[in-house]
């Protein structure tokens, strides 16, 4: 019997009971498309961490005021104002190499009758490259420490994926609206503060929207236009060698005990992978047991098949099929099924996991997740569906070939 | 009908075989002896739990003996293993039943070459066996019809041309006519007379239908597990090959 009697035999069985065929591939369909789209959107939050915190150099560590926004530090108002004098006592541990304090700010972006809602840096653009070595510049340069009316843009905002032409371009003035309430003669107000900026740059794509997404100024200018009062809000330590990360953590949380926070992107991402990791790991199981109720669809499948066909195995057995033949025939019917859930399933987990993106938070706001498929995972959770299926299909075709040709045809 | 001299097509030997239903041993055949030469169309009669179909599936290897031989081509047929014995009902045995056993989901050609395909026959080879069987059965012209959709005359001669497609020696029809009609019942009975002159097979038909039985060449009486008597039919004595012929070419035309 060659490989294409084989296959013809099981698959005018299972056409033969469309409906049941048809839902016991869709079991598996479900099974495999879910496990296909987790690990899809695994893979797409995976690679997005990477991107965010990878553009930032392996031996920065980011210093916060609380160790913990949720947590009891700043429940307490225990946080630490980070300030002029945090910076020097930083510059004085051993292993700090450069201390960049920053401002951060939300603004609107304003350039002809375009609007961008942007986050704005204000920081010693001198020192950008010691925090993010991949950037480098499509056109202009980085804004000298005394030019106050000097910006750079992020690429993103630079070349918005909506607009045609570029938002703004080297050498156009551009203004940034930012708004806050006030307090005037005991009455609360709307205040928005308005300042031009000249365009002095414009950044390369970096793929994170942590570099893509900003606008640089000076950090003389943040200070004043968003009223910072020299509190810095993120204080970028350069240590000597990524070897040294561990060491300058340990010395400021000396100093500051639990009142500040000190972070390595590099232990963060995979701090936040991890976590993650444990998450997709609950859904993936979720996923591999409704696996396994796909299996056990097929088991009921070919069984009740295997008693509804007693007849015709009989049949095949008295006109000469052997045990083997027989097991061979449903062993072939439950690897067709897996194989058809299987590749339906991988395309519908694949279609699934685009259309779960929209419906997540993460999906076209802030964070730009694409779902990421590896044709390794891929081509697991397709052998996975088939060897699953096969194993399913053991009992039945078992039952079914040790059936004796006399009472096989004997059945009504 | 060709003798092949002392050795017999098949040869039973004390043969008995006695199953427990319950707390009651049945001893469906308690030492049958028979011969069968090459060539030779027999029918087995007798009433109902006589031992009839118990004997066929013996001679067909679907069932063991608890005791005595089964002797084909001289060959003691329960010293084969299982797959031996799968591979000799595929290659020797041509089974037809009363309920033709037909695959309703399986065109008529697919029927028919069911036992070539694990017989290994090739392809092209099966499917030219399968439509000269077909037009040798009358059915030509209903090749890719489905089972469902021929009458019970027609689908017995589906089961017919698939018992022919390995060429076998040995045909063990099992109640052929017992689900059609005399007319019909007499057109099948003509078929195995044809395909036993024609193939020269070996028949043995279990019937009840006694028309049938006297047209063979000889008619064994089972009774209570024995043979109880035996005699010649109208085939051996040369009577049934021409109105065999006229009833067939009545039938068809």
């Amino acid at each position: 019997m060659t490989v294409l009697d084989l296959v013809g035999l099981s698959f005018g069985a299972l056409k033969e009971r469309k409906l049941r065929s048809g839902l016991t591939v869709l079991m598996v369909v479900i099974g495999v498309a879910l496990m296909t789209s987790i690990n899809g959107l695994g893979g797409g939050m995976n690679n997005y961490i990477s991107e965010q915190l990878g553009t930032l150099g392996a031996n920065v560590l980011i210093v916060t005021p609380s160790a913990n926004t949720f947590g009891p530090g700043a429940q307490s108002g225990l946080q630490t104002k980070l300030t002029p004098q945090t910076v020097r006592t930083i510059e004085r541990i051993h292993g700090a190499k450069y201390v960049i304090p920053s401002f951060t700010g939300g603004g609107t972006l304003k350039s002809g009758s375009e609007t961008k809602t942007v986050s704005i840096l204000g920081m010693d653009q001198s020192k950008t490259l010691y925090i993010a070595p991949k950037v480098s510049f499509e056109s202009g340069s980085f804004v000298s420490s005394g030019d106050s009316g000097g910006i750079v843009l992020g690429y993103s905002i630079a070349h918005p994926s909506n607009l045609a032409k570029p938002f703004a371009s080297i050498g156009q003035a551009v203004f940034v609206e930012f708004s806050k309430v006030e307090n005037q003669g005991g009455v609360e107000k709307l205040v928005t503060k308005r300042k031009a900026f000249q365009v002095r740059g414009i950044l390369n794509e970096l793929g994170s929207q942590s570099i893509d997404d900003v606008a640089f100024i000076t950090l003389a200018a943040a200070n004043t236009f968003f009223e910072k009062g020299s509190v810095y809000d993120t204080i970028y330590v350069i240590t000597s060698s990524p070897d040294m990360n561990d060491k300058v953590e340990t010395s400021i949380t000396k100093v500051y005990g639990k009142n500040i926070g000190v972070i390595s992107p590099k232990a963060m991402a995979s701090t936040i992978q991890e976590i993650m990791g444990t998450f997709l790991g609950f859904l993936s199981a979720i996923a591999t047991v409704s696996m396994f109720v796909g299996a056990v669809g097929i088991i009921t499948t070919l069984y009740t098949s295997v008693m509804e066909r007693t007849r015709e195995i009989g049949l095949l057995k008295a006109i000469g099929y052997t045990r083997e033949t027989v097991l061979l025939m449903f062993l072939a019917e439950s690897f067709t099924i897996g194989l058809l859930g299987g590749l339906l399933g991988l395309a519908f987990g694949i279609a699934g996991a685009y259309v779960l993106i929209q419906l997540l938070p993460f999906g076209e706001g802030a964070m730009r997740v694409t779902p990421s498929f590896l044709p390794t995972d891929l081509g697991q959770v397709f052998l996975l569906a088939c060897a699953l299926s096969v194993a399913a299909g053991i009992y039945p075709a078992w039952r079914a070939s040790t059936l004796s040709p006399i009472t096989a045809l004997k059945k009504e | 009908m060709t003798d092949q001299g002392e050795k017999s097509a098949i040869e039973t030997l004390d043969l008995k075989k006695s199953y427990k239903m319950g707390l009651i041993t049945v001893h469906a055949l308690r030492g049958v002896n028979l011969k069968i030469r090459h060539g030779e169309m027999i029918s087995v009669v007798g009433p109902s739990g006589s031992g009839k179909s118990t004997l066929l599936n013996m001679l067909g290897a679907l069932d063991t003996p608890t005791s005595g031989k089964i002797l084909i081509d001289g060959f003691d047929i329960s010293l084969m293993g299982e797959r031996a014995l799968a591979r000799f009902r595929n290659r020797k045995i041509g089974f037809i039943f009363q309920s033709y056993n037909l695959i309703d989901r399986s065109k008529v050609t697919k029927n028919v070459e069911l036992p070539a395909i694990v017989a290994d026959m090739p392809k092209k080879l099966r499917d030219r066996r399968v439509h000269e069987l077909l037009d040798l059965v009358g059915l030509g012209d209903k090749a890719n019809r489905r089972p469902n959709a021929l009458s019970g005359g027609e689908q017995q001669r589906v089961a017919i041309a698939r018992a022919l497609i390995n060429n076998p020696a040995f045909i063990l029809a099992d109640e052929p006519t017992g689900n059609l009609d005399s007319k019909t019942g007499e057109e099948i009975q003509n078929l195995l007379i044809r395909v036993n002159q024609e193939k020269n097979a070996t028949i043995v038909v279990v019937t009840h239908n006694l028309e049938l039985a006297e047209r063979t060449g000889r008619i064994l009486h089972l009774r209570d597990g024995v043979v109880e008597k035996e005699r010649v039919g109208l085939l051996s004595q040369g009577e049934v090959r021409d109105s065999g012929w006229d009833v067939m070419t009545e039938g068809r035309s």
